[in-house]
């Protein structure tokens, strides 16, 4: 799947698309070997670099920690948080649960939010409604 | 966590923005719309990805210690492939075609004659970065005049029609986004360009009846799709439906000569003389005649007609008001002698009550958020009792006016369509 245009599990790898751009356009021709063959310019732009994240260390447990529930906004995602931070309570009532909804439209960030997770929080869970 | 339907767009946006292995849980697809009882349902069963117990996957996705891919850092480049691309003439057709090089319709060959005919239309350096273009909320591609170029051949743009081309993809706006609600783009062409690459601004002129009409707005897409990597669906292009205006987009050469008002880049404080191309985003285009009071006699008002078509748009986008000559000579007969009055009847008359406009998705999207942070006129609007009348845009700049057409009948058109730019097109001749 990562294999649509732009990036593949190669690509990530640090290769480059060259081989399998190649394959597709030296498949055999319809036209008689007589055809001509011309070159076409590489339409597409350039992408940037792709820096790595290192994912942020593990908990372990979630035993005594507290958990936040960011809601983006988009429809039912809400909804469905209410139904986990339930499902916690149920499930494993030693954590802590915080539901936020994100300030402001779903694409706008909200540093305050993310300043008070780091400070208050040990993990997060978003989710995207839809 | 999101839903199973978005699966390709949220592990490709993740490993895009550097965690190719982020911990994403999915739900079964749609969330929205569903009871208290048929999400407790989702919660307590599988990850319709994994089929693992959706809440294990989410308490694992904390508590698992990282693997050594998932601490990894660094910089990695990404191909699009080699420069060029040698085969025959059918063959390369289809090659693009099979890459998501075009728009599914054939295509001229960018071939090293071609583009280089095309740069003679600007006097621009072929390498120099001409802008950026995000297909949504993926990180920005950059592209020179050269790559520029390839997309115009493609769309079948003439040399001298590359500044227009050049202008817009300057603007860094794709005609592809990756929303989910399938949207429309528009632009409008002012200036004396109109006439010296002949496009169509008379009988028929949103039709498929002029070569710079049809190359140019083609040409939008193609580079939204290749400049920017818009429009592959499930991963840059989200769109239900689709939009059929994505072809060619909407593409307006204002009538200038047969306005009574002056010209839309006149308005966004061009001058007369200068040739500019203004981009518009929404949702579409709709005909006039369905609204009331439409027929053809002396007592047609098309302002009472504009608003009533413009009370079935989203005000979250804009409306563009698309006037054959023969509707803005009535209007302004009617009274309106400028523009900006007949924008202050249609914002203080279209209206809406506060349930009507609460109820609305758009408005739970994006403006309750902006009621919640004290932002206007949102938060008034809010406040008001459910049988409140408030006006349904909400500022009298979220209309503009446009004039185009061959004046064989009174008919307007109406997009819910806002502004977004206007750019110099003589910049990059």
């Amino acid at each position: 799947m990562l294999s649509l245009l732009g990036l593949s599990p190669a690509l990530l790898a640090g290769a480059t698309a060259e081989a399998q751009q190649k394959k597709i356009s030296s498949k055999p021709a319809k036209a008689s070997a007589a055809e001509p063959r011309i070159e076409g310019l590489n339409p597409k732009g350039t992408p940037p670099p792709i820096q790595l994240i290192p994912m942020a260390p593990r908990l372990g447990s979630l035993d005594g920690k507290t958990v936040y529930l960011v809601d983006t906004g988009f429809e039912g995602g809400g909804f469905l948080l209410n139904q986990i931070q339930l499902w916690f309570n149920r499930n494993m009532p030693s954590v802590t649960v915080v539901f936020k909804r994100k300030a402001g439209p779903y694409a706008e960030d909200d540093p305050a939010l993310w300043k008070e997770i780091k400070e208050k929080g040990h993990a997060a869970i978003m989710a995207i409604g839809h | 966590m999101i839903t199973k339907a978005f699966k390709d767009l949220a592990i490709l946006n993740a490993a895009k923005r550097g965690m190719p292995h982020e911990r994403i849980c999915f739900t079964p697809h749609p969330v929205w719309g569903k009871t208290p009882e048929e999400l407790r349902v989702y919660v307590d069963g599988p990850d319709p990805v994994s089929g693992k117990p959706l809440m294990k996957e989410v308490t694992d996705a904390l508590t698992v210690p990282l693997s050594d891919d998932e601490k990894k850092s660094g910089t990695v480049n990404v191909s699009v492939g080699p420069p060029t691309f040698t085969d025959t003439a059918d063959n390369l057709q289809e090659f693009y075609l099979n890459n998501g090089y075009t728009d599914f319709l054939p295509i001229i060959l960018p071939t090293q004659e071609k583009v280089e005919a095309m740069l003679k239309g600007t006097s621009h350096k072929p390498d120099e970065v001409v802008g950026k273009m995000a297909a949504g909320a993926y990180p920005a591609w950059s592209y020179t005049v050269r790559q520029v170029a390839a997309s115009a051949v493609m769309a079948g743009c003439r040399p001298e029609y590359f500044p227009i081309v050049l202008a817009i993809a300057s603007s860094g706006v794709a005609s592809l986004f990756s929303s989910t609600n399938s949207f429309a783009f528009a632009m409008i062409i002012n200036g004396p360009i109109r006439d010296k690459l002949e496009f169509n601004y008379g009988i028929g002129a949103l039709g498929p009846f002029a070569q710079a009409n049809a190359t140019i707005g083609r040409a939008w897409t193609l580079l939204s799709k290749n400049l920017g990597n818009g429009g592959i669906p499930g991963d840059t292009y989200l769109g239900s439906l689709g939009n059929n205006l994505n072809y060619n987009n909407v593409v307006i050469a204002e009538n200038e000569e047969a306005s009574p008002w002056p010209p839309f880049h006149v308005q966004r404080g061009f001058k007369k003389e200068e040739n500019v191309v203004s981009l518009f985003r929404g949702l579409g285009v709709v005909p006039g005649q369905v609204a009331r009071g439409s027929s053809a006699n002396e007592n047609v008002q098309f302002d009472y007609q504009l608003s009533d078509l413009f009370s079935t748009f989203t005000g979250f986008f804009g409306a563009l008001i698309i006037a054959d000559p023969l509707v803005a000579v009535r209007l302004k007969e009617q009274g309106y002698d400028t523009k900006e009055k007949l924008i202050a009847w249609l914002y203080k008359n279209t209206t809406q009550t506060v349930k009507d406009y609460k109820s609305r998705n758009y408005s739970y999207l994006f403006e309750y958020p902006q009621a919640l942070q004290g932002r206007e006129p949102f938060a008034t609007w809010y406040k008001l009792p459910d049988d409140a009348v408030i006006p349904h845009f909400p500022r009298p700049e979220s209309f503009n006016i446009v004039v185009t057409g061959g004046q064989t009948n009174a008919y307007p058109q109406a997009g819910n369509l806002s502004y977004g730019v206007s750019i110099s097109i003589d910049k990059w001749m």
